[in-house]
């Protein structure tokens, strides 16, 4: 390969293994480790004594003997503010810190092979993973020395590897990506060359680590019945132990993937004051029942997938592409394969597809990996040259600009052709500010040469330009990536406010206006506002995943900042998914910029078991409910939750052991089962909420239909239907949300009632002890009294409108539960 | 969105295409227009709107072709397109009333 070509790198950088691929807008090259573990490099690092730094096979093969200072499985940790620690060496390193070890030895793999040290590449995350997570692998790569990476998600990556190596268009496709750390299932759809994410799901602590795990477990069992000795997770006496027991489970689900038993034997694993060996045979046919609850928790998250897209039942996708390691579990494959009732894509390596994938992705994003110093100087008049290095579209737009002013006078047309000969472009008249869009004619699935040529104003020509010669790609790419999970701020009443949709392409940026809920003086030194931004799909901030957070410090404020003010908020995305946030108080023209800190909780896991405790009360409560009440399809719902209670407890017990991965497993678990639980509440709430939506409709119906405007009328009509198709689907949240809608626009009406707004500043005196300022308040009240006596209709509106706005706030427990969330 | 931000930052006067444009012409004119403002090429940094021109933006191009690649949310901009388009807009355009915009695309309204 010579460096005057454009490579593209992509690389998977994988729980377990790490990958890289090379692509030169004609072949893919997989980069072979410079230490002989073939096509893939362990992600595995270890520290020595002396501070020196070891990655990949060597590191892997020395787990055993020097396991304190040798640590895999930390993009599992990626984003948090979990730290590893090196004894030997007394140090500490980031996961991100390790990872970027992981990349620096691929980067100079790739150069040993192509004698190009990349600049740029694009790297494969999980479609799961949140903001944090994401940024921290782009700062990964930014320490391995990269100028600039692009994220992509993994699905979509494997999705693009399928598409561009399928001869048609496939239609829709289902990625089974099993990791070793996370499970992500992906519905993608390629329709004239152009790949559409339809939809993911996933459970990003999900992997080929548990089947490992069950298998430690079985390990176990035997143990205490050959031997009388009970192993303990979280005894840190028994961490050693159990390492050697997962280094054996890894090799035995290996070899039981080739061969129908495996045999295991440990000599002696490694307990303190006492040798006890472990000599066993495990059959295909145990291991197959060990993973089975494994095995069906992937097969529901497809169904979901599939079910929330309209498509059920077996057949129901046209083709299944199969990620990661454990993939090649016979179990596994066979179940699949059963459930989705489609056949596997062909002649695709599960270990290197999104490596491979993301090298093209490289391409179609002109990512090229000689990085911004490679442009060739050339003879001829400098031309600045925009088009896609790899296109879908048979008829691409090549976009230019003369760059100096001089050849702008020399050059007047622009001509393109390609150097096979067969197609060259009309004379394309150069603009006065010296720019040309040409449209050009690929062949397709090809690399494609394009010639570009000046010529003179009297047609003298062809005249030089430089660059000459270009080359764009034809073949499957895809839009801009889209946001795997909503982004949106946590308001004070534990609600959000969504900027952005998952699905969304990014980048993106967006402008809401917020209110605050309290006073911010610059008097007082503690006082801060704070906005957080969180990620999810919930309509409730407790259960989306804080993510980062504008702080408005009350010092920094010139004068004092009211209850109510407005408050815009700026959130921007852009294409690796990097968040920045902005908030601006219109008012005096205050920016306080990009103080979004992406922050992920450190678990603490003595925190972890009351809080599993009052949630298996809760549990219990609604499910004595849903007993009553015959709710079948919320006691479905709370007993997948008891079930992932129950995984919680586990991953607690082996975090307070030490496992800092379980301690952030245990803590999604909790917050998926709460969502579960409410899930429940809601299911068994339905019947109150169905009968509150309906009376609730008759009452504002009649004030609307009595003072309302003929748009009010319209708007009730419509909300009507909506609310009625939301009550036919038993859709809680969308029902909530129009009878909210119905009840604010019947509240309009009834203010025009006659002596409406006198009743209500009566109200409003009844209330005023609760008020956030009853001094204001007071004064309020007595403007609205002799409002009255003058009749001074306008006079009365404003005085209540102003103590609505004084009313009683949120309360401090729902606060806590939207991030303490300074706005509303 | 207000009735005067769906006809100005109506996708289809963004991109500069026809409301009947199909799904491979949207896109090829997305990538056009973003090449051409990498560029800075003067004859893309504007469009007309039946309300006049706007300036186009990166951001604006990105966000109409990811509007129209969505069937449902297409039907909606076609529609406004067609509001905007059809009554040839006289000096003083007003901003057509919500009531009026179902009707026309074929909502029941009253009033």
């Amino acid at each position: 390969m010579s460096s005057k070509r454009s490579i593209f790198v992509g690389i998977d950088l994988g729980t377990t293994n790490s990958a890289a691929a090379v692509f030169d807008g004609e072949r893919v090259q997989l980069i072979r480790s410079a230490q002989g573990s073939g096509l893939l490099t362990p992600s595995v690092v270890r520290i020595d004594a002396r501070g020196k730094v070891t990655v990949g096979e060597r590191a892997r093969r020395l787990v055993d003997q020097d396991p304190d200072n040798v640590k895999s499985e930390f993009k599992r940790m990626m984003g948090s503010q979990q730290t590893i620690a090196f004894p030997a060496a007394g140090l500490v390193r980031k996961p991100e810190e390790l990872a970027a070890e992981v990349l620096r030895s691929i980067r100079e793999d790739v150069k040993a092979q192509t004698g190009i040290l990349p600049e740029t590449a694009v790297i494969g995350v999980p479609a799961l993973f949140e903001l944090p997570q994401t940024a921290a692998t782009s700062e990964a790569a930014r320490l391995a020395g990269f100028e600039r990476v692009e994220i992509i998600q993994e699905p979509v990556a494997s999705g693009l590897g399928a598409g561009f190596r399928a001869a048609e268009d496939v239609g829709s496709f289902l990625v089974y990506d099993l990791g070793g750390g996370t499970f992500d299932v992906s519905l993608l759809e390629a329709r004239e060359g152009l790949l559409r994410v339809v939809g993911h799901d996933g459970d990003n602590f999900l992997g080929g680590r548990d089947f490992d795990a069950a298998l430690v477990d079985h390990f176990i069992e035997l143990i205490r019945a050959q031997s009388g000795v009970t192993l303990q997770r979280d005894n840190p006496a028994h961490a050693h132990a159990f390492r050697r027991l997962r280094v054996a489970a890894e090799d035995a689900k290996i070899e039981l993937s080739r061969s129908t038993e495996a045999d295991v034997f440990i000599a002696d694993i490694g307990l303190q004051g006492q040798s006890v060996a472990l000599s066993a045979s495990v059959e295909r046919a145990t291991f197959e029942s060990l993973v089975a609850p494994l095995i069906e928790r992937t097969i529901t998250i497809c169904e979901r997938l599939l079910q929330s897209h309209g498509l059920v039942g077996a057949g129901s996708v046209g083709n299944v592409v199969l990620v990661g390691g454990p993939t090649s579990i016979p179990a596994l494959r066979a179940r699949v394969a059963q459930a989705l009732g489609a056949p596997f894509g062909e002649g695709l390596d599960a270990m290197t597809l999104v490596a491979e994938g993301a090298a093209y992705y490289a391409a179609s994003s002109g990512l090229d990996a000689r990085g911004s110093g490679a442009k060739e100087a050339g003879a001829g008049a400098p031309v600045w040259l925009q088009f896609p290095a790899m296109s879908s579209d048979l008829n691409p737009f090549v976009v230019g600009k003369l760059v100096e002013a001089s050849s702008r006078e020399r050059i007047s047309h622009v001509v393109i052709s390609r150097t096979d000969g067969g197609w060259a472009s009309a004379r394309e008249v150069v603009d006065p500010d010296g720019t040309f869009a040409i449209m050009t004619n690929l062949v397709a699935r090809r690399p494609n040469t394009l010639r570009i040529e000046g010529y003179a104003p009297n047609g003298d020509g062809p005249l030089l330009l430089a660059p000459s010669e270009f080359v764009i790609v034809h073949g499957v790419t895809l839009g801009d990536p889209p946001l795997a999970r909503s982004v949106g701020v946590a308001l004070a009443n534990n609600g959000v406010r969504v900027f952005f949709d998952r699905g969304s392409p990014l980048p993106m940026r967006r402008t809401f206006a917020v209110r605050t809920v309290e006073t911010l003086s610059p008097a007082d030194p503690e006082g801060s506002l704070r906005i957080p931004v969180v990620q999810g799909e919930f309509p409730y901030a407790h259960l989306c995943r804080l993510v980062g957070a504008i702080e408005i410090k009350a010092s920094s404020l010139k004068s004092p900042l009211p209850v109510d003010s407005l408050i815009e908020v700026t959130i921007e995305l852009d294409r690796g998914g990097r968040l920045a946030a902005s908030g601006c108080i219109p008012s005096t023209g205050d920016v306080f910029g990009h103080v979004a800190q992406l922050i992920t909780g450190k678990v603490v896991p003595s925190e972890l078991a009351p809080r599993i405790e009052e949630l298996r009360t809760r549990l219990r409560d609604t499910r004595t409910k849903a007993f009553k009440h015959k709710a079948q399809k919320a006691i479905t719902v709370l007993s997948s939750a008891e079930a992932m209670l129950d995984d919680c407890a586990i991953a607690t017990q082996r975090a307070q052991g030490g496992d800092q991965d379980a301690g952030e497993r245990a803590q999604r678990l909790l917050i998926d089962a709460d969502a579960l639980i409410a899930e429940g509440e809601g299911e068994i709430a339905w019947p109150d909420l169905d009968e509150r939506a309906r009376s609730g409709l008759t009452r504002w119906a009649g004030w609307i239909a009595e003072y309302g405007t003929a748009i009010e009328r319209q708007a009730l009509e419509e909300t009507t239907r909506a609310m009625e198709k939301a009550s036919l689907a038993r859709n809680a949240r969308e029902v909530r949300h129009h009878l909210a809608t119905i009840a604010h626009l019947g509240n309009a009406a009834a203010m025009r009632s006659e002596g409406a707004w006198e009743s209500e500043l009566d109200y409003q005196i009844s209330q005023i002890t609760k008020s956030r300022d009853p001094k204001a308040a007071a004064k309020l009240v007595a403007e609205g009294q002799r409002a009255i006596q003058v009749r001074d209709k306008a006079a009365l509106e404003a005085a209540v409108r102003g103590l609505w706005e004084l009313a009683p706030g949120t309360s401090d427990k729902t606060r806590g539960l939207g991030h303490w969330s300074g706005v509303t | 969105m207000n009735p005067r931000e769906r006809v100005v930052d109506n996708p289809f006067f963004v991109l500069g295409v026809a409301r009947d444009a199909a799904r491979p012409d949207i896109e090829r004119a997305a990538q056009r227009l973003l090449a051409e403002l990498s560029i800075g090429r003067q004859s893309a940094l504007a469009y007309s709107t039946p309300l006049g021109p706007a300036q186009r933006t990166e951001d604006k191009v990105r966000a109409a072709a990811a509007e129209l690649r969505d069937p449902a949310k297409r039907l909606v901009h076609e529609a406004w397109a067609t509001l905007a388009a059809e009554p040839t807009p006289a000096p003083g355009f007003e901003p057509i009333s919500w009531p009026l915009a179902l009707r026309l695309i074929g909502g029941k309204a009253e009033g």
